[in-house]
């Protein structure tokens, strides 16, 4: 989902940026406001700053397809320090990857903050929310909020170039084609961040359940986490 | 004059308290093995078979290239094993980071005195 510089439209970048701003605003205000409320919540932002930098970073090669990719990390993030949150620290992730690895572009880093950050962060956070409202476990709620959150990256990604570059072809179709560049590698790969992001806020949760309010949410659920 | 940093601990009992593989440690180093024999598999599965195992990110970058009759101009770019040496730094200190934090909000239960 790291789109380089020079394949979008200086007006799509200029689109892009805007849209992202949208969100850094509200993003940067629920920061200040966690942070007065609670104190571990800075603690939990620096390690999920760095952990999305280091697993939207990490190129797991794929038999199945015969390429690499990585996962994204920012379902985990949404759902530990807030989806406008997330927002705010993928900004500052895809800047330091594009100009201290050249991984991704800095033009386009509004769009694939759109992607990665905004779209992945909320599809993933707004499953979470869902499964726990019926009352559903905690892995799954997790599991499936890390899957949907990495094929919604990717999606947005691939729409993301197709309403740039589609011309003649028709919108939908020049969607799917980019897609199937990503897709046959990164469904395995949503498959694994859905079990990494299960598991990592189990053993959170099973640590210290009252450093996550928001996460456990009263005392039942505590008692079934601790399960 | 004696080196005090090659004294022992005096607040750390011997043998007692600290080991060397203890259970943190042991689950880390095996998940560290199992995912790097997971990518060794694959990578030699890949390479008998003739797959590039090219990121999916280049990939789908060169088919928007095509499409759009222009290249890709990164205005940063780190040749060779230079992007290899930045991502070991940079994952070197992300590690630092969240193990700094990690003991922050996570810390191991003391034992009753």
């Amino acid at each position: 989902m790291h789109i380089e510089d020079g394949i979008l439209s200086p007006q799509a970048c200029a689109a892009w940026y805007g849209v992202t701003a949208v969100f850094i605003i509200p993003g940067i205000r629920e920061i200040k406001r966690r942070v007065a409320d609670n104190l571990s919540y800075k603690p939990f932002l620096a390690m999920a700053g760095v952990a999305v930098f280091v697993i939207s970073a990490m190129h797991l090669p794929v038999p199945v397809s015969g390429s690499c990719s990585h996962p994204v990390g920012t379902p985990l993030a949404a759902i530990v320090v807030g989806p406008f949150a997330t927002v705010v620290i993928s900004t500052i992730v895809l800047f330091f990857q594009a100009i201290l690895l050249g991984h991704g572009g800095i033009t386009t880093i509004g769009a694939n903050t759109f992607s990665m950050g905004i779209v992945g962060a909320f599809a993933g956070y707004f499953c979470w929310k869902l499964i726990r409202a019926v009352k559903g476990p905690l892995w799954l709620a997790a599991g499936v909020a890390g899957f949907i959150g990495d094929v919604a990256t990717y999606l947005t990604s691939s729409f993301e170039l197709a309403l740039s570059l589609h011309g003649h072809v028709p919108l939908l179709q020049q969607w799917l084609i980019f897609f199937l560049g990503y897709g046959p590698t990164q469904l395995p790969l949503a498959i694994a961040e859905a079990v990494f992001t299960a598991a990592v806020l189990r053993v959170m949760v099973n640590r210290r359940p009252d450093l996550l309010p928001g996460v456990i949410t009263n005392s039942k659920a505590k008692r079934e986490a601790a399960k | 004059m004696k080196n005090n940093a090659l004294q022992p601990n005096k607040a750390v009992k011997p043998n007692s308290e600290v080991s060397w593989f203890d259970p943190f440690t042991r689950t880390m180093l095996i998940t560290m093995f199992v995912l790097l024999f997971a990518i060794f598999a694959s990578a030699k599965y890949m390479d008998a078979h003739n797959m590039t195992g090219v990121g999916t990110d280049d990939t789908v970058n060169q088919m928007a290239a095509v499409v759009s009759h222009q290249q890709p101009h990164p205005f940063i770019n780190l040749p060779g094993d230079a992007q290899v040496g930045a991502f070991s730094v940079a994952n070197f200190f992300v590690g630092m980071i969240v193990g700094h934090n990690w003991q922050k909000l996570f810390p191991e239960p003391k034992p009753e005195e």
